[in-house]
């Protein structure tokens, strides 16, 4: 087993999502759709792959049933191969009951069976939630420099956003002196990704140290790290360049999918040696019709066009008929914008049918969730 | 799960020059995303036939990298199978390389095979049929073979070599003639055969003793007055892909969506191989309308009732129109194309102006660079 580096993944995929609204009603947040075919998810499950991880865990909580059957398909992404594999891991009952998740480290705490089956030298543990390509090995790589018991990735952001993150404050070798949950007044601007490689035999002792201690949130960030800090391990910071984003909200969500057209150089899926793989649905190519009109816009396959589209971007079977108009919106799976429909600044969700004639959404203001269908006028 | 082993033929005179220089029909790409044994695979697996043989007459590459274990064809990993056969025996010797001696070179995968029944189909004809159906109506008419076929209305310009049937009632097959082109009206035989498995090892060996440069079809012709050959119908859309012209013209109709419509059912899905392309770019200066695009493309210019491969790029002031454009190709600013055919990885850089008619098609052959 894991032949390439030694090193197995646990992705945190349990959390609802609840700013998602009704987004994440009946699916966890990483299974929600970005980029006009993807799923959240589908970025770290890619990053493994692409990265020569060979054995991913993905740990589910919340409305799982999806997200089960989804990772479960780990020939998507190619870790079907003899030693490698996607498992999914959602809680289970066990002789001393049954126990939900009950945080971020509790969850892999609830796993230290899964992982000494594997016996891994570090274990990487990823969120599900963000979009972003980075290759895990450099990270290793960076780890095993260090010799360090644990590594952070961190985001340099700017100085008036730091109080939204969790900030590392560092020495001149970037090894970790100090984090700080969400400061007031931040020493650094390195942001914490939530993408954690740990020295598993340290990481193992930690988390059973941990469950005995009553006043812990069983939290990587507010426990675990600290943890790590007060014993004098040795945690360095590994800087990450390039595109990452949590898409947490509606509004996140839509300017995300949008970077796709305005910020293309920077969030770049068709680069052919990092590909983000998903699921492929048996469709058509994209069919245009003598009436279309289409200007900056990211479109998939699947999709018929008949009508205007205007700085859009639409996601695997979606439906603009003629007359229609679509301004700046994210129109998920199988959206349809019947004839003479007018959309601007939303996100539907799947299925949703917006009627003939209707008008949805507004030039200004936050954007508008649209999850159920609308009728015609 | 059908009672047959599937078939998948080729036929000697379907050859297009150019398209089929550096591959067999069946890995001719088609509507962007698929190659065109996409569609007699899906009828094949959608119709719940899980042993299948594909035969390739030369070049096998592209058609075992597209098809491969036939996995994405919805075929069970283990109690399916998929494979891809050569008539490799007679290789070096041209006249003796048919269909004939394929099956011949591949008869043990034929005699072992489970199934009592065997349906043949080529890929160049591009049809959506439910040959579970078919074989039920074959087994209920006691026919020794059932052929399908379709009445079309336009033999005298598409169908070219394809064989005609000369049909009785109800549905007795009683002449094979060869399409020359002379009358509109023709029943067009599919070139799909449905038989018990028996009857055609008999079949395949006759041909082979009668002469060794008799095909598939030449025996059934010879052997037609002795048997009950009945042919079965098919209303829906039916194309064939024998010539530039013709993959050109059915191209361009398939990217009218009410066209389209009668091909792709929801419920009868056509699967192909992913490349795991991302979707595709508009640009704001794009102008697309009346076509087919395929994922991972940048439009910049303007594209009219074309249709669009995987990873093509069309820049600023670039004019595609009744353009077949196959994947990774690069059409530069201020090119204007109509009527062409341009096949994968070609560049065309800028002020090239190429002008065809839909009876004369420019074709831009592969890795080109104009």
């Amino acid at each position: 087993m894991m032949r390439q580096n030694n090193m197995v993944a646990m992705i945190l995929a349990g959390g609802r999502g609840t700013r998602l609204l009704d987004l994440t009603n009946k699916v966890a947040k990483p299974a929600v759709f970005f980029g006009g075919k993807y799923r959240i998810i589908d970025f770290p499950l890619s990053n493994c792959a692409n990265s020569g991880i060979d054995v991913v865990g993905v740990l589910t909580q919340y409305e799982s049933v999806l997200l089960n059957s989804y990772v479960a398909k780990a020939s998507l992404w190619g870790l079907d191969a003899k030693d490698s594999g996607v498992y999914v891991l959602p809680p289970r009952e066990k002789i001393e009951g049954f126990g939900l998740y009950r945080g971020t480290a509790d969850a892999i705490t609830q796993n230290i069976d899964f992982l000494d089956q594997y016996d891994p030298e570090t274990v990487l543990i990823l969120s599900g939630d963000h979009i972003y390509k980075m290759d895990y090995s450099k990270m290793l790589d960076c780890h095993n420099k260090n010799n360090a018991d644990a590594t952070i990735a961190v985001l340099e952001v700017p100085m008036k956003d730091t109080h939204r993150f969790g900030i590392m404050n560092t020495d001149e070798n970037d090894r970790i002196v100090e984090f700080e949950e969400k400061p007031k007044n931040a020493k650094s601007n390195l942001a914490s990704m939530g993408i954690y490689i740990f020295n598993w035999k340290q990481l193992r002792k930690a988390l059973i140290d941990d469950v005995k201690n009553p006043t812990s949130n069983h939290d990587f960030g507010k426990d675990i790290i600290p943890t790590f800090l007060n014993t004098d391990k040795r945690l360095f910071a590994y800087r990450f360049k390039g595109y990452w984003k949590d898409v947490g909200t509606i509004d996140s969500l839509w300017e995300a999918n949008m970077d796709l057209l305005y910020r293309s150089e920077e969030l770049n899926l068709a680069d052919p040696s990092w590909k983000i793989y998903t699921e492929d649905r048996t469709v058509p190519a994209q069919n245009f019709g003598s009436k279309a009109k289409v200007s900056n816009a990211y479109i998939n396959q699947g999709c018929v066009v008949n009508g205007k589209v205007t700085n859009s971007v639409l996601f695997t079977g979606v439906i603009v008929e003629a007359g229609a108009e679509v301004l700046d919106c994210v129109l998920m799976p199988n959206t349809k914008v019947k004839s003479g429909a007018k959309v601007q600044r939303i996100i539907t969700d799947e299925n949703v049918v917006i009627g003939e004639n209707a008008k949805v959404g507004s030039p200004k203001g936050e954007i508008e969730l649209i999850a159920h269908d609308v009728k015609g006028v | 799960m059908c009672n047959a082993l599937g078939i998948v033929s080729y036929d000697d005179f379907v050859n297009i020059p150019g398209l089929n220089d550096t591959r067999p029909m069946p890995s001719v790409s088609f509507l962007g995303r698929y190659r065109l044994i996409d569609f007699v695979l899906s009828n094949m697996t959608n119709s719940e036939i899980s042993n299948i043989q594909v035969y390739v007459k030369n070049k096998p590459r592209s058609v075992i990298e597209h098809v491969g274990t036939g996995r994405h064809y919805n075929i069970n990993s283990k109690s399916g199978k998929l494979r891809i056969l050569t008539g490799e025996a007679n290789v070096q010797n041209e006249i003796y390389h048919h269909d004939i001696s394929a099956y011949i070179a591949n008869m043990q995968f034929i005699e072992d095979a489970h199934q009592d029944y065997v349906i043949i189909a080529p890929s160049y004809m591009v049809y959506r049929v439910n040959f579970e159906e078919v074989l039920k109506a074959h087994i209920e008419s006691k026919a020794d073979i059932t052929m399908l076929y379709k009445t079309v209305d336009n033999a005298d310009t598409a169908y070219a070599r394809v064989a005609t049937l000369s049909i009785e009632k109800p549905r007795k097959v009683v002449a094979i003639e060869t399409n020359q082109g002379k009358f509109k009206n023709r029943h067009i035989s599919l070139s799909t055969y449905v038989m018990s498995k028996e009857n055609f090892v008999t079949m395949v060996h006759l041909a082979n003793e009668t002469s060794s440069l008799f095909t598939f079809r030449d025996v059934i012709k010879d052997q037609l007055p002795m048997m009950n050959v009945v042919g079965f119908p098919v209303h829906g859309y039916v194309a064939c892909i024998n010539t530039l012209e013709e993959y050109h013209r059915v191209s361009l109709e398939l990217t009218d969506y009410a066209v389209s419509k009668t091909l792709f059912d929801p419920d009868w899905p056509i699967y192909t191989h992913t490349n795991d392309s991302c979707p595709t770019r508009y640009t704001a200066t794009a102008d697309i309308s009346a076509s087919v695009v395929s994922n991972n493309c940048l439009i910049e210019g303007t594209v009219k009732h074309s249709v669009i491969g995987r990873d093509v790029e069309i820049h600023k002031g670039a004019v595609v129109e009744d353009c077949v454009i196959m994947a990774n190709t690069k059409i530069y600013d201020n090119v204007h194309l109509k009527n062409v055919v341009v096949d994968k990885f070609a560049k065309i850089n800028h002020k090239v102006d190429l002008t065809g008619s839909p009876d004369k098609i420019i074709y831009v052959k592969r890795k080109d660079n104009i």
